[in-house]
């Protein structure tokens, strides 16, 4: 994808092969099988390519942030004074501490237990929910590598349960390019069943099928996934260049800085930090 | 013997001055009277609205010493105090060494180490920076807690945070991140100091620990994140320490940290009154962004 | 039953065409939780608010910007976006057909169900040629105002599409930086070993999601006004890797 511009971009619109994006890490802790444990840390392996907008007041451009307001004052209240609640009758609530939910299933909140391996041609991508890396943390390296390895030679994944936030994952282990790769599935029960999709009788036009085999096998090719661009994205581009030549932007007032958004984890990030630490060291 | 003396606008009478509170290096209280007048206007900023727990050897630091965090009932009228609840509820009485005076007749009282909150008096839950204490456990010492702190100096700021560092005085370094938002809490501090110690500790377990128990302690640097708390002191910065020489708990950049890391000889980290007197003179107080520099803790 | 279907539309390449209807795969089961003002427990509700301001913003106050550089905004009216959407069509174009071995699984996004909208013989000529030649049809179409690229493929006697990643939407290993680590080519051995010992067949029914059924007991528990007990999450010692042959000597040891 070629991308034509007199005014430069920022970086987010500029299309690259395969991303080159800081590590962010989302949790750390142990990945297992059998009697082996490996210190790892979660990082995100996709990146949305949409162009993301802000929304903005449009009477003094200050960016919008989404955050949780008292619906009868009117007011914002702060992340400390705030608890999740499970509803069981009208403004009936049963309250969940953070340290409830982690204690429901502590041993697997900070480990990962692959309890069995499976071909991975076996594995339906019918169940892939979204895929991440684990990158191993200092003194793992070496087992990370065997593993990695190890799947690699005998075509498997592994299998394993581990609990995230609020929630317990299935998810698969497998090896990718000499990495680890994590991808979390879906239950079985939350697929959704599709017998009355199939067509009842597997009929078809023998002179049919034949003339169309031929067409596949004519129009069969190699798998070059740079062949496809996101098309809408590629028009925002150009709606957003010819703006940025025509108009200056405008400019936001200064906030304080507020507490970043989102539950990255704070020790997952001390990690990623030690990482780069030690690299320059 | 004692003495009246017209100290900046207050009468005071100082006693014993001839008293030799450092008998193996010779320095008497007048010597550490001079060393804290010399000192006020880079330590007094340090001290001020905060509440002072007294370190005081009486008969010198050969003998008995006591820690008063009641400021005592015989002090002159004109000594600043606050009232500061307790853990178990019942509120105490603290000095405010808010002027040279104050600072003064604290001294005379023998109080040769001074330790603060990291909370100013005024609002007692809310600290303004955030502390890594780096105890040595032997036979580790001054040097590997120097390069312990170097590192901690590098992760903190991978996440943009600027970092201040002090020797304790004794064998130990202090690293102080300054925060200054009132929205700041104890709470937060410890969670994060916490985090970064064990973090330290996972990545060079032969040289750092973060557990507080004296057998993990051997041969490593602990870092004792517990020190971020409304009940903890920290001895103040160009305070005078207790030990048979009067080294002071002095200020570093981190270019000298790194060249006294280099060199090698924990002697070196050291420095005498003298020495504390003609930086601070030469150079200003180091660690006075400490308690301007306004950063947030990120992640938690 | 499978899901309603989301969406209509029509394969077509090389002159042949096949009417299908989108049905979605996945139907996800959570506990649902409302975020409350621990003070009153009122519920409280997301809403959009000004970071200057710090109040909530009506949407009659609220416009898009694209950031170009820090606190500076290109303003975007709903109406020019618009634009930049692909137009409606129903036509689900297939481009090539690659071998289903060559689609790396990190590109594969989310599985929709295609069932045959009127004539079968077509939609079962094709579902049959698929998975007689092991191929996967590359195809592009729009829905919903979103463009897709995505793999047509066959499974048991159905024809699905699973929608594909954009290329630069994937992070490269590269990036992770990880080190070459030296094995040896005995401890690959046992590796393998152990691996192979603890292949079992792929049986996702086996798993369940426990973590919602404790925490539905939790509920429970506390409605009935019972003790919670905390226990605290614990982390495994990590394997040193001069006692990794060891311990996958005694892994072997404990599986076979």
């Amino acid at each position: 994808m070629k991308n034509r511009r007199s005014v430069p971009l920022p970086s987010k619109l500029s299309p690259k092969k395969e991303k080159e994006v800081p590590l962010q890490g989302i949790w750390s802790g142990t990945i297992s099988f059998s009697l082996v444990a490996i210190p790892v840390q979660l990082v995100k392996a996709v990146e949305p390519g949409r162009v993301s907008f802000r929304m903005l007041h449009n009477k003094d451009y200050s960016p919008l942030l989404r955050r949780m307001v008292c619906p009868e004052e009117g007011k914002i209240i702060p992340p400390e004074e705030i608890i999740r609640g499970y509803e069981i009758g009208p403004e009936k609530y049963i309250l969940i501490t953070d340290e409830e939910l982690e204690s429901l299933s502590p041993e697997r909140s900070r480990t990962i237990e692959i309890v069995e391996f499976i071909a991975t041609e076996d594995l339906d991508a019918l169940y892939y929910d979204h895929p991440y890396y684990l990158v191993p943390l200092k003194g793992g390296e070496k087992a990370y590598r065997l593993l990695v390895e190890v799947m690699r030679r005998t075509n498997k994944a592994g299998l394993a349960k581990f609990v995230l936030g609020e929630r317990e994952y299935l998810v698969a282990v497998k090896s990718r390019s000499g990495a680890l790769s994590l991808i979390t599935l879906h239950y079985s029960e939350e697929i959704l069943p599709s017998e009355d999709i199939i067509p009842k009788t597997e009929e078809s036009e023998a002179v049919e099928k034949s003339r169309l085999k031929k067409i596949i096998k004519a129009m069969t090719a190699n798998f070059n996934p740079d062949k496809y661009a996101d098309e809408r994205r590629q028009k925002i581009v150009k709606l957003l260049e010819k703006k940025a030549k025509e108009k200056a932007p405008v400019e936001a007032p200064e906030v304080e800085e507020e507490e970043g958004e989102g539950a990255v984890d704070l020790v997952a990030v001390l990690e990623e930090s030690m990482r780069k630490v030690k690299r320059g060291r | 013997m004692g003495k009246i003396a017209a100290v900046a606008g207050h009468r005071l009478s100082l006693s014993n001055l001839e008293k030799d509170l450092y008998p193996a290096y010779g320095f008497t209280k007048a010597h550490i009277l001079e060393y804290y007048r010399r000192i006020s206007p880079f330590i007094l900023p340090h001290l001020q609205g905060r509440a002072l727990t007294l370190k005081r050897y009486p008969e010198g630091v050969e003998r008995e010493f006591f820690f008063e965090k009641r400021c005592p009932s015989h002090r002159p009228d004109w000594v600043a105090t606050a009232e500061i609840a307790q853990t178990k509820g019942e509120r105490l009485t603290f000095c405010l060494v808010n002027d040279l005076d104050t600072l003064i007749w604290v001294e005379n009282l023998a109080s040769l180490e001074l330790h603060v909150p990291l909370a100013r008096a005024a609002s007692p839950a809310t600290p303004d920076s955030l502390v890594f204490d780096l105890d040595p456990g032997e036979p580790a010492g001054i040097l590997e807690c120097a390069r312990v702190s170097l590192i901690l100096r590098d992760l903190l700021s991978q996440l943009r945070l600027a970092s201040y560092v002090k020797t304790s005085g004794m064998k130990g370094i202090h690293v102080y991140v300054p925060l200054n938002r009132k929205a700041t809490t104890f709470a937060d501090t410890k969670k994060f100091s916490k985090a970064v110690a064990e973090v330290m500790q996972r990545n060079y377990p032969d040289l750092v620990t973060a557990k507080i128990a004296k057998e993990q302690r051997r041969k490593k640097v602990f870092i004792n994140w517990s020190q971020n708390d409304a009940a903890k002191t920290m001895v103040c910065v160009y305070s005078l320490r207790a030990r048979e020489k009067p080294f002071v708990s002095f200020t570093r950049t981190w270019e000298e940290l790194e060249a006294l890391a280099g060199r090698g000889d924990p002697e070196k980290f050291h420095v005498l009154p003298e020495e504390a007197l003609r930086r601070a003179e030469k150079s200003g107080d180091l660690f006075r962004d400490l308690l301007v520099k306004k950063q947030q803790l990120p992640y938690l | 039953m499978a899901g309603r279907a989301i969406w209509k539309g029509y394969i077509h390449f090389g002159g042949f065409q096949v009417p299908v209807k989108l049905h979605t795969a996945v139907k996800e089961e959570r506990i649902q939780f409302h975020l409350l003002h621990r003070r009153d427990q009122v519920k409280l509700q997301q809403q959009m608010v000004c970071a200057y301001e710090k109040a909530p913003v009506p949407v009659e106050e609220q416009t898009r910007g694209f950031e170009l550089e820090e606190g500076k905004y290109l303003l975007v009216a709903p109406g020019e976006l618009a634009q930049a959407e692909p137009e409606d069509s129903r036509m689900i174009e297939v481009h090539e057909f690659v071998k289903s071995t060559q689609i790396d699984p990190i590109f594969l996004e989310r599985v929709y169900y295609l069932e045959p909208d009127g004539p079968v013989k077509g939609y079962n000529a094709l579902a049959g040629s698929l998975g007689e030649m092991d191929v996967e049809g590359i195809c592009t179409w729009t829905m919903r105002k979103r463009s897709y690229v995505g793999a047509l493929q066959m499974s048991g006697k159905m024809l699905r599409l699973n929608t594909l990643r954009y290329a630069d939407e994937v992070i490269s290993v590269q990036s992770l930086e990880l080190e070459k680590t030296p094995l040896s080519e005995k401890e690959l051995l046992i590796g393998v070993d152990l691996l192979k010992q603890m292949t079992a067949p792929f049986q996702p029914q086996k798993f369940v999601n426990e973590h919602r059924k404790k925490l539905q007991q939790l509920i429970d528990k506390k409605a009935r006004g019972e003790k919670i007990v905390l226990l605290r999450p614990r982390r495994l010692k990590p394997t040193a890797s001069d006692k990794l042959l060891a311990a996958l000597e005694a892994s072997l040891k404990k599986v076979a």
